[in-house]
Formats: structure tokens, sequence, C-alpha cells
């Protein structure tokens, strides 16, 4: 397959997949007191893809990330204005609930943060305090650990410390933690920024698998990341969304000057 | 140019080495001239009839038994009421409330009240828990003017353990769809618990060692007798070595030193019971 079929294939295959928006930004604000960090950004996250936000640091990428599972909640004297529709819903609406949302909507951070508790608890833990029937909790996380390419190696220690992985072990533990919620979107924070180019490798493979059934949004530092896994992408720059569209056009094709001078590492 | 300053800056860090080893070895020192002295002169009545023996005029036939049992009493209680309120303000301070102008205040008046002087909360004991409540000179008021003296301590030392839980903790479990107390409670609390765990033992060692506050609340000097219940008269440890030394005859300060030797030893129990569990906890995470 040359490259032009690959993305033949690509775009025939993202056609389809724009007629399905799961999530939705319009006329987004976020600010940090009286900062800026994210202006007037409106953007569509179609369903089963991968969506990459590349940008400088501290262009409101990771912000405007955690604004998707109200994970900004936390922190101090973050304000929001625009909305957020996930699904046609609203997810800074009056009536709906922070915890609610985070069921839905999974994420996974930056630095592999597993509970200091074991492989097994730490995957069974989010859907038993969700009323997750106990019974068949054994099932969930051999099926979780299974998606997150995780279980033939820590199938034997099951009951042993999450703390003694090694770190892209912890972050498919993480990965696997977050899909025993059975999300429907899946938010990564720079998910292979603490990893060797191994587990990255891993990880991205199992985005690849992921994207089936879930729909992806990953912030990224790297731009050969965005390019491999990602089917569409975002590129920010202080705030304001430069450029979106499928990834093939941003990294060969890309109208903004600045995207162009980005992604092929003039800048940034 | 750089390397010409070296041996003074060796020179610096030793001197500055020599005067950290000093400080850290004089308190030790002190400890151990102190321990020597008292064992030196109680030691010879540290016998079990000393702790089975209830106070006497006749020195040969005095022990501390009323004291011991008093003391344990007083901690027990203090603790029961202490470490529970102690606990919850301070999660409640760290974990729930926003920070705004109430909440600094509170806190700086937290951190007020843990300086003041112990014999305040010894008036305001009397007048509140023996007069308005009437529980007159009992364990209970006791332990409850003694839970008073202590608990800005334990608010304090369980925030800095609750401080010192990693972030990315509560927010991994946020981000499963936790609620605020699932996540203090399955993760939060048990990182912090070594933590609070020694800020507590602190602090009622500080309140086995409080003498103040408790001849305020009038707790007695001579007591025959142990409590049966928290509404019994009492005595502890302090009050009956303060008892013993300022009489003039030189036995009695030698008892006195043994009381003492007692009240050390109860103090090492605590602190060691509270490392064995710090130990156990740190190691099974």
């Amino acid at each position: 397959m040359n490259a032009n079929q690959l993305a033949n294939v690509l775009s025939k295959k993202n056609k389809k997949l724009e007629e399905k928006i799961v999530l939705k930004a319009q006329n987004l604000n976020i600010s940090y007191g009286n900062e800026l960090a994210v202006k007037d950004v409106s953007i569509d996250i179609p369903e089963n893809s991968i969506t990459a936000i590349i940008g400088p640091s501290g262009c409101g990428k990771s912000t405007l990330l955690r604004s998707f599972n109200r994970m900004n909640d936390f922190i101090l004297g973050a304000g929001l204005q625009g909305k957020v529709l996930y699904r046609g819903i609203d997810l800074y609406g009056k009536d709906v609930d922070p915890v609610e949302v985070r069921r839905k909507i999974g994420m996974v951070f930056q630095k592999p943060n597993p509970f200091p508790k074991s492989i097994f608890d730490n995957v069974a833990w989010g859907p038993l305090i969700n009323g997750y029937p106990k019974k068949e909790i054994y099932k969930l996380v051999e099926k979780s650990l299974q998606a997150a390419a995780l279980w033939g190696e820590v199938k034997d220690r099951l009951k042993s410390s999450a703390m003694a992985l090694s770190g892209g072990q912890q972050q498919r533990l993480c990965i696997a933690r977050a899909l025993a919620m059975d999300p429907e979107i899946i938010l990564m924070d720079e998910p292979c920024s603490a990893l060797d180019p191994v587990s990255t490798a891993h990880i991205e493979d199992l985005m690849f698998e992921l994207k089936k059934d879930y729909t992806l949004v990953i912030v990224t530092h790297n731009m050969q990341q965005a390019s491999r896994v990602s089917n569409f992408t975002a590129f920010f720059e202080s705030g304001n969304l430069v450029e979106f569209g499928e990834t093939q056009n941003i990294f060969t094709l890309p109208k903004n000057k600045r995207t162009e001078d980005y992604v092929s590492g003039r800048f940034g | 140019m750089i390397s010409r300053n070296l041996t003074n800056r060796y020179v610096i860090a030793k001197i500055f080495h020599g005067f950290c080893f000093t400080v850290a070895w004089s308190g030790v020192l002190i400890l151990g001239i102190l321990l020597f002295h008292v064992t030196q002169e109680g030691i010879q009545w540290l016998d079990l009839q000393f702790l089975s023996d209830f106070p006497s005029r006749f020195p040969a036939k005095a022990g501390i038994h009323s004291a011991l049992i008093g003391t344990l009493w007083l901690i027990s209680l203090t603790a029961l009421f202490s470490v529970p309120i102690g606990i919850g303000a301070g999660l409640y301070l760290e974990e729930f409330t926003k920070k705004n102008r109430i909440s600094q205040f509170v806190d700086l008046n937290i951190s007020n009240l843990a300086g003041v002087p112990s014999i305040v909360y010894g008036m305001l004991g009397l007048v509140i828990f023996v007069r308005w409540f009437e529980l007159n000179q009992s364990v209970l008021a006791g332990s409850l003017t003694m839970s008073l003296l202590i608990l800005p301590v334990i608010i304090i030392s369980t925030r800095e353990a609750l401080r010192a839980v990693p972030n990315t903790i509560r927010q991994a479990a946020f981000a499963l769809g936790a609620t605020r107390w699932q996540t203090v409670y399955a993760h939060v609390l048990p990182a912090a618990f070594p933590g609070i765990l020694t800020g507590i033992i602190l602090a009622l060692s500080r309140a086995i060692g409080e003498t103040a506050p408790l001849i305020m609340i009038g707790a007695l000097t001579y007591v025959a007798f142990v409590p049966d219940g928290p509404m019994d008269d009492f005595t502890a440890l302090p009050i009956q070595i303060f008892n013993w030394a300022s009489r003039p005859q030189q036995q009695f300060h030698e008892l006195a030193a043994a009381g003492i030797l007692v009240l050390l030893f109860v103090l090492l129990l605590m602190n060691s019971i509270a490392v064995i569990i710090r130990h156990r906890l740190e190691k099974k995470s």
C-alpha cells in the first residue's frame, strides 16, 4: 500500500466518522484568574477516532483536555464560558453531575499514577465504587487488563503492588483502570512523555486497538506520535485553535503558515 | 578560576557538618544525662510493689498505682475525644472546604490555639467542664480539658499529612468517577495515615506529661483508689511526681525519680507502638 492509497483509505474512513460527532466544544473560553488559557475554541471530536492536540507548552491544550471531563473543577480560580457538548448534553449545564461525567469520559495522565495498592485493586476500585457487582469483578479486571495489553505480564501477580511495575506497565495499568469503567471517551494527557521508546510503542499500538471501541483524545508534544496514531490533529498556539483537520492534511498540506512552521519543527 | 576556592568551600562544608553534628548529638546527650541521673536516684524503688501500691505517708509503702491507672484512663479518654474530632476537622479543612477568607481565619486560629499555654486550657476546663457541666474533678473533665489542649496539634499534623499525599492520586480517583468522600476514604486517608498517627502520638505524649491543666481543674494529689468510671476522681503520673518532689524528705525525691521512670516508660511504649504500626503500613503500600 503506498502513501496515496493509505490517504485514500483514511479519508474515506474519516468521512464516515465525521458524521458522528461525540464531543463538541463551542466558543469555549477557559481562564485562570485573569489569564485566558483557551480562547474561543470550537472543535468537533468524531467518534471512534484518535484526535491529537498539539502545540507548544502553555498553549492551553492540557487545559482544554481537562475541561472535557471537568477535571478543571479542581483547579482553584479556573473559570469557563461557552459549551462542551457530549452527545448534545452540555457538560457544564446546571443539572449535570461532574462525577457522572467522569464515569463516561475517562482520563489517563501524563505521569503514570497507579494507586499504591495491588494491580487487581487498581482496576477493580473504579467499577466497584460505581456499583459494579462484586461477583463479576474478576472477569472485568481480566477483560480490562487484556484490553490494555497487560494481562499476560501481570496475570500471575495480580495481588502484588502496582508500584512494583515498570513505568510503561504502570501507564498501561492506568489505561486498564480507565477502560474498566467502560467509558465512551478516553482523554490522554501526554501519556507517553514519561516513558521510553519501547513502552511508547506499546501504548501507541494499544491506542490503535482502542480506537475500535472508544474515542480517544490525546495531548502530545511528540509530533511523530501525533502523525503516527491520530486521525485528526488540532494545532493550538497561545490558547487559540490555529488549525484542525485530518492528520494527513495537517502534516502534509497545512493551510496555516504557523502550523506548517510548527509541524516541520521550525519553532516550538 | 573556579577550582581555586575549592579547599575553602570544603572547609566551610566541614565546619557546617561539625555544627550540625554537635547540635544533633547534644540533644541525645542531654537526654542521656537526664536518664542517668533519674535512673540512679529512682531505680532502687522501682519494683512491682511500687506499681501496685497506693500513695502513702511512708515512703517505703508508697506506690504509684492510682496515678498510673489514672493516667491510662485520662489518656484513653483523651484519645477517644480528640482523635476523631481532630482528624475530622483536619480532613474538612484540607479536603472538603474551599480556600477562602473564612477557612483562612479558621487556619490562623488553630495555629494560635496550638501556642496557647496549657494553664489557660486548665482555666477553660475549670469553668466549662468542672463548673458549667458539673463534671467536678472527674477523669472525664480532665480528659475533655486535655482534648482541647491537644486538638490543635492533631488538626495541624493531620493537615500536614494530608497535604503530603500527592495530588495525582486524588486526580486518578476523581477521573474514575469517584466522589470526594470515596477518594478520601479509599486513597487519601490510607496514604496519610502514618503521618496522622505520628501527630496523634506526639499530641498524646504531650497530654501525658501535662500537669498544669490538671492541677487547675483540681485533680487530686492524694488518691487511694483507682477510678471505676469516667465520673470518678483521679490523679495522674505527673501530679503524683510533682507531689512527691515537693516534699522535703529525700526518700520522696527518690520516689519521684522512680515515677519519672514509669512515665518515661509509658511514653516510650506509646512511641514504639506508633513506630511499629507506621513501619507495617509503609511496608504494605
